[in-house]
């Protein structure tokens, strides 16, 4: 089977407000898809859709071929679940969580002791080991909290935003493992509005807004949509007078000159033509370069594009 | 074909309750000890016992039935409506359901630690009626299904309490006693049911709590209401009647 997540139509609506609306896509067996999209558009929405917490309005649903409504105990048992909030049990230990969630699987006591060992080692874990997960940090639930999901060893698993409020090296640990789990066949889904994650951990992305699917892709093709957004950022060793800034923006192939503190930012869908011309332009004004930057376009640009907005999501980390 | 589809129905059966075996070791580790519990299912049916006590002129004898069964009364419906909304609050019943865990098998797990809170708790009663104050044992059977038909059904009770929209313990465990308090008089608690006005043996009727303290009189020697058979059939009807609308009513708020 070359699918291992088939989603046709899913709609889903909130009393009027239209949450997730006629979402379509599939997802290939062992590769990491990312679902991308700002705050309140539906990301979390299509996740509990696809693992049967909340029933959707009309569409479906396919996991392994099975119906996400009718069959969902049967793919719970294949399926690993990572909610927005780390629900660990606060009442007991780390290792009682994982203990207690492979009993829930059906699994023996000497297998969840060893997948329990198994898992604190893998996570980073194992200095907490008998600390009542009320006592944990964010970071640790988090980190608990996934390696629950990994307890009965899925095929699937779906992950809503699983390192947002992370420190870097959190993050970083939670990226290797899932990782890890592409390593070894599993089929990822996740969550995110971190573009910068999605860029570095997914093959294909889909990028939702406002309940619609707006593209799906793999992250370097969803770049190539956004070439007239690449850029050259330069800084000069003295302020430029208004009308140097004037001929700055009439160089040849720049179609937008953005002022940006020291910095003149030079958007281009041809950056090497800007190079070209800028420096016959410093020369005749004496000027000298204290820095010289290209960019080619970020996932932030396509997704500035696609969804038609400005800069609300700043990229945390 | 036909063993190996039994076969298989059985094994189902098997997984099902251990994975609801699960859920209660679970509770039982987290809730049994919370103050809360405690205070409503141990401290407050001994203490209302005794505040209606004091100044009756009775044989101590004759209370306990009556006591026993308010202990359990207590005990058992204090459980769940304490772990349920939060779990709920907390957003980890949920994670319950991430698991191949039936609404029912997750049900049963609440209302079986629940059981045996009830069944624990109210063998105290039981023991110093008998060492202190010289209970005896009449009808064996009447009083080990009274203990166990009764815990069972007051632990799903708790369970349906649960169920109300109301989000946080506190919340629900006033519910929980604007049910429990009047059920208390209608069960023949502190008057045994035959000795009952007319009206009262009525209203017994409706109160399922009222077939297990029956079951107490019968089982410790003093003169029951219902019957053995009929108090057995009703705790069955009304646990069953209560385990299915709890299941319909906390699949309705899961959506
Ligand atoms: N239980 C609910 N009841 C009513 N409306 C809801 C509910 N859950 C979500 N919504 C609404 O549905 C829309 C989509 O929400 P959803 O949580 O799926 O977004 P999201 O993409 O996960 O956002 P975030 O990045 O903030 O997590 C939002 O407008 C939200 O307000
Ligand atoms: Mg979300």
């Amino acid at each position: 089977m070359n699918t291992s997540i088939e989603v046709n139509g899913l709609t889903k609506y909130y009393g009027q407000l239209l949450a997730v609306d006629r979402v379509s896509f599939e997802v290939e067996t062992g590769e990491i898809f990312g679902f991308l999209g700002p705050n309140g558009a539906g990301k979390t929405t299509t996740l509990r859709m696809l693992t049967n917490l909340t029933r959707p309005s009309e569409g479906s649903a396919l996991i392994l071929g099975m119906d996400t409504v009718r069959d969902s105990l049967r793919i719970k048992s294949v399926v690993g679940i990572v909610p927005e909030a780390s629900n660990v049990f606060n009442e007991l230990t780390t290792v009682s969580n994982l203990t207690f969630t492979g009993a829930l699987y059906g699994m023996r006591r000497g297998q969840r002791a060893g997948r329990a060992a198994e898992l604190t080692g893998l996570f980073d874990l194992e200095a907490h080991r008998n600390r009542k997960a009320a006592e944990l940090s964010l970071g640790l639930k988090r980190r608990l909290t996934i390696a629950m999901s990994l307890m009965h060893r899925p095929s699937v698993v779906f992950l809503d935003e699983p390192t947002s409020g992370l420190d870097v090296e959190s993050s970083r640990l939670i990226r290797d493992i899932v990782r890890d789990l592409h390593r070894n066949g599993v089929t990822v889904f996740i969550t995110t509005h971190n573009m910068e994650e999605a860029n570095q951990l997914c093959h294909r992305i889909a990028v939702i807004d406002h309940g619609n699917l707006i593209a799906v892709d793999t992250p370097e093709r969803l770049k190539q949509a956004a070439t007239e957004a690449q850029a050259v950022e330069v800084a000069f060793d003295r302020n430029l007078d208004p009308g140097e800034e004037e001929a700055l923006s009439r160089l040849p192939c720049v179609s937008e000159l953005r002022a940006l503190g020291d910095k003149y930012r030079l958007i281009a869908s041809d950056p090497p033509c800007v190079l070209e011309a800028i420096y016959p332009f410093m020369n005749e004004r004496g000027l000298k370069p204290v820095s010289l930057n290209t960019f080619g376009p970020s996932l932030e640009d396509v997704f500035v594009k696609l969804t038609g907005k400005g800069k609300e999501q700043p990229a945390n980390e | 074909m036909n063993d190996t589809a039994a076969e298989a129905g059985r094994l189902a059966v098997w997984v099902g309750l251990r994975k609801a075996w699960a859920v209660s070791s679970k509770d039982m580790r987290i809730y049994y000890f919370q103050p809360a519990v405690l205070i409503f299912g141990l401290v407050f049916p001994v203490a209302i016992f005794f505040a209606f006590m004091i100044g009756r002129d009775v044989d101590a004898v004759s209370l306990f039935p009556g006591l026993i069964a308010l202990t359990l009364f207590f005990s058992t419906t204090t459980v769940a409506p304490f772990s349920v909304p939060w779990e709920k609050m907390n957003r980890t019943f949920e994670r319950l359901l991430f698991a191949p865990l039936s609404m029912s098998e997750a049900v049963l797990g609440k209302v079986i630690s629940a059981f045996l809170f009830g069944l624990v708790v109210s063998i105290f009663p039981l023991l110093i009626g008998i060492i202190f104050f010289g209970s005896s044992i009449e009808d064996w059977a009447a009083l080990v299904l009274g203990l166990f038909l009764g815990s069972l059904c007051m632990a799903t009770m708790g369970m349906l309490v649960s169920t109300v929209r109301a989000d946080t313990p506190p919340k629900v465990m006033m519910v929980l006693n604007v049910v429990r308090l009047p059920l208390m008089f209608m069960s023949g608690i502190f008057i045994a049911i035959p000795t009952l006005p007319y009206y009262g043996r009525v209203i017994a009727w409706f109160s399922p709590v009222s077939y297990c303290t029956d079951l107490f009189y019968r089982g410790l020697g003093f003169r029951d209401y219902f019957g053995l058979l009929t108090s057995v059939l009703m705790l069955i009807a009304f646990t069953a009647a209560m385990f299915f609308a709890s299941v319909l009513r906390m699949r309705a708020w899961n959506r």
